[in-house]
């Protein structure tokens, strides 16, 4: 079961990553930004946008997979932790600089989303939905 | 951040956080129901609708963001939508906001704002 959650973390995060890389070079293989047709055009035509609906894709068979075994507040804040390979990525493929405000921020925010998955560990306690049913569903 | 760039994360976070809520609304009607009939009632619900019209259309400012801001910081600043859903639960469907809730609210919206001030 340990080795089923890690490979659906890693599916998760890696999808979530690749959808969020690609719609980077979308949006830039697209530029200059206008609000017309062309530019909507530009996008829903680009290889990137596609690389981005895969990854979503893949993120989404990922969550419900892991989400049929894995307690929720877990699970949530695992999804939300692309933040971190997506900052790795950006330092060396868009060479991006780390500065002290976007660590400092990112910390935060991941700090924030563990609480929430802290929170929804307690609420699923409560309602007897923890860990030990879903994998007794299992 | 450039008055476009706020304009294009603003838009974002309010498609997605209707999209959310149409999604929920579209969901938690039919409940007794059976799977598959539960699935018809959600086809025919308009929210259902209105939620995927409103993430299609989300895809295409999230790529325009993006574009517009680095791809790290945009990322980041995107995690404000969960604050924003987390608010508009608790308005529209009177979810309760527990003291961790709370605090993993408070956190993300301070990370947020420190990354916003760096871009």
């Amino acid at each position: 079961m340990k080795r089923f959650y890690l490979i659906g973390f890693l599916c998760l995060m890696a999808s979530d990553t690749l959808a969020q890389i690609c719609f980077k070079f979308a949006g830039t293989a697209a530029e200059p930004l206008a609000f017309d047709v062309d530019w909507v055009l530009r996008i829903a035509t680009s290889p990137w946008s596609y690389g981005a609906m895969v990854g979503y894709l893949c993120s989404f068979v990922s969550w419900m997979t892991l989400l049929r075994y894995a307690p929720i507040g877990p699970a949530f804040a695992a999804s939300h932790l692309e933040l971190v390979t997506v900052t790795i990525f950006s330092v060396w493929l868009f060479h991006e600089p780390l500065t002290l405000s976007k660590m400092a921020g990112g910390l935060l925010i991941v700090l924030g989303v563990l609480c929430l998955a802290k929170g929804e560990s307690v609420v699923g306690e409560e309602h007897g939905q923890d860990a030990a049913q879903g994998e007794s569903r299992a | 951040m450039t008055a476009l760039a706020v304009f294009l994360w603003m838009l974002n976070m309010s498609m997605d956080t209707f999209g959310h809520l149409a999604f929920k609304a579209a969901a938690g009607h039919g409940l007794d129901l059976d799977a598959f009939s539960h699935w018809k009632h959600m086809a025919r619900s308009p929210w259902l609708w209105a939620g995927v019209i409103c993430y299609t259309g989300e895809f295409f400012v999230w790529a325009a963001f993006l574009s517009q801001v680095p791809l790290a910081a945009g990322v980041m600043l995107g995690s404000i939508n969960i604050v924003v859903l987390m608010i508009a639960g608790r308005l529209v469907f009177k979810e309760c906001l527990t003291a961790w809730r709370m605090a993993g609210m408070l956190l993300i919206t301070a990370g947020v704002i420190l990354v916003g001030l760096g871009v």
